[in-house]
């Protein structure tokens, strides 16, 4: 009965591509660069508290939710604080000192539902960030939704505004005296 | 004289955090290939960084009473993989065409089917992988590629030996399901497609 697995051993890709081994020049140079991190004045940072305050937001698709955040809003996961179940996922993710949970909507996940089903967003996240041009640039060329343009503000931020893959808007500012001149 | 156990390695690496390099020593080239053959190679090298970064960052929760790291960071590692999965996927695919050029050729048990029959069962198997659930396919892999313990897939996963035991056997019957039913061979690719490239824009 242990055959069953035997096609899948067997499609194990070193198995398949055996010219293909990985590169060992890479070990060497992740060790130096893992070693120069660990050394370096400060060295690595330790696991930050959670806020006193934090949101959650609930999506259809929370994974794609997951990728989408990352890639296009450049937020961090705190991995080693995912929960995995087989009905959904549960992640941290944080920018700076901030941190949002995400997890899937539904009656049984506390009644929280995307604004896909509640026909638009019921609240707002607001970030700052430390390039907010930088930010916008990637975040619309990734494909965000841009709902407000970049523009300085009269109480002294630059912001925009933006919906994710489900509609959740998000507000991300940088105060106008943090930007460099020119 | 006994080398010393990992656990001992990691507990000394809180007060001298250098010594943290043995743990790269003697997992690194380990973990690195399970990145390799989970992600595009050149998405390996970056995530094997960030696994022993993570590792370092959070070695005060390890377990010191272990004496392998191991499990670990396989469950780091594979972690990561699961946030990469459109790596993982544009992998699983090269590989389905891999598999489909070579295996007549570099496999005694294959070379008496046609290279087309040959192909074609490779394609499911690896269509098949991807179409598992995320939970299902870490556990079925790190069984069948990565030939770790029931004992060390739990530690790895962090769930009870009990859960890996039922998450198994529920990957060999839905693969054995998907790879045995040559009508059903169309339907994972579509799933596959629509589960990777259907939420994000």
């Amino acid at each position: 009965m242990t055959d069953d697995l035997e096609p899948l051993r067997r499609s194990r890709p070193d198995r398949v591509l055996p010219d293909d081994p990985p590169d060992p020049g890479i070990l060497a140079r992740e060790k130096a660069r893992l070693m120069a991190a660990i050394n370096e004045p400060g060295g690595l940072p330790g696991p930050r508290p959670t806020p006193s305050i934090y949101p959650r937001l609930a999506y259809r698709d929370e994974r794609a939710a997951l990728e989408f955040l990352t890639r296009v809003f450049g937020l961090n996961e705190r991995r080693e604080a995912r929960m995995e179940h087989p009905d959904g996922m549960l992640a941290w993710l944080e920018i700076g000192d901030g941190v949002v949970m995400i997890g899937r909507s539904g009656e049984e996940r506390h009644g929280l539902v995307s604004p896909l089903d509640a026909g638009g967003p019921t609240g707002m996240v607001n970030v700052y960030v430390t390039d907010v041009d930088g930010h916008y640039r990637r975040a619309q060329a990734a494909g965000a939704r841009i709902v407000m343009p970049l523009e300085d503000m009269f109480w002294g931020d630059r912001r925009y505004e933006a919906l994710d893959l489900e509609g959740h808007r998000w507000h991300f500012a940088q105060r106008r005296s943090d930007i460099q001149p020119g | 004289m006994a080398e010393e156990s990992d656990g001992a390695v990691i507990a000394a690496s809180l007060r001298e955090p250098g010594a943290f390099g043995v743990i790269f020593d003697r997992h690194g080239s380990t973990l690195l290939r399970f990145l390799a053959r989970r992600v595009d190679p050149a998405e390996a090298e970056d995530l094997l960084g960030e696994v022993f970064r993570i590792a370092f960052e959070r070695r005060p929760a390890f377990d010191r009473s272990r004496d392998s790291a191991r499990p670990w960071l396989y469950g780091i590692a594979a972690n990561l993989v699961a946030k990469h999965y459109r790596s993982e996927t544009r992998r699983l695919r090269a590989l389905a065409r891999a598999g489909a050029a070579r295996v007549p050729d570099e496999d005694p048990a294959e070379r008496a089917v046609a290279a087309a029959d040959a192909g074609v069962r490779w394609a499911r198997v690896v269509d098949a992988i991807g179409v598992l659930p995320e939970a299902e396919r870490q556990v079925l892999l790190l069984f069948a590629w990565e030939e770790l313990s029931y004992d060390e897939i739990a530690a790895a996963v962090g769930v009870p030996v009990g859960t890996v035991r039922s998450r198994l056997s529920r990957a060999r019957s839905r693969l054995a399901a998907l790879t045995g039913e040559p009508a059903a061979a169309a339907a994972p690719a579509e799933v596959a497609a629509a589960r990777y490239d259907g939420g994000a824009r």
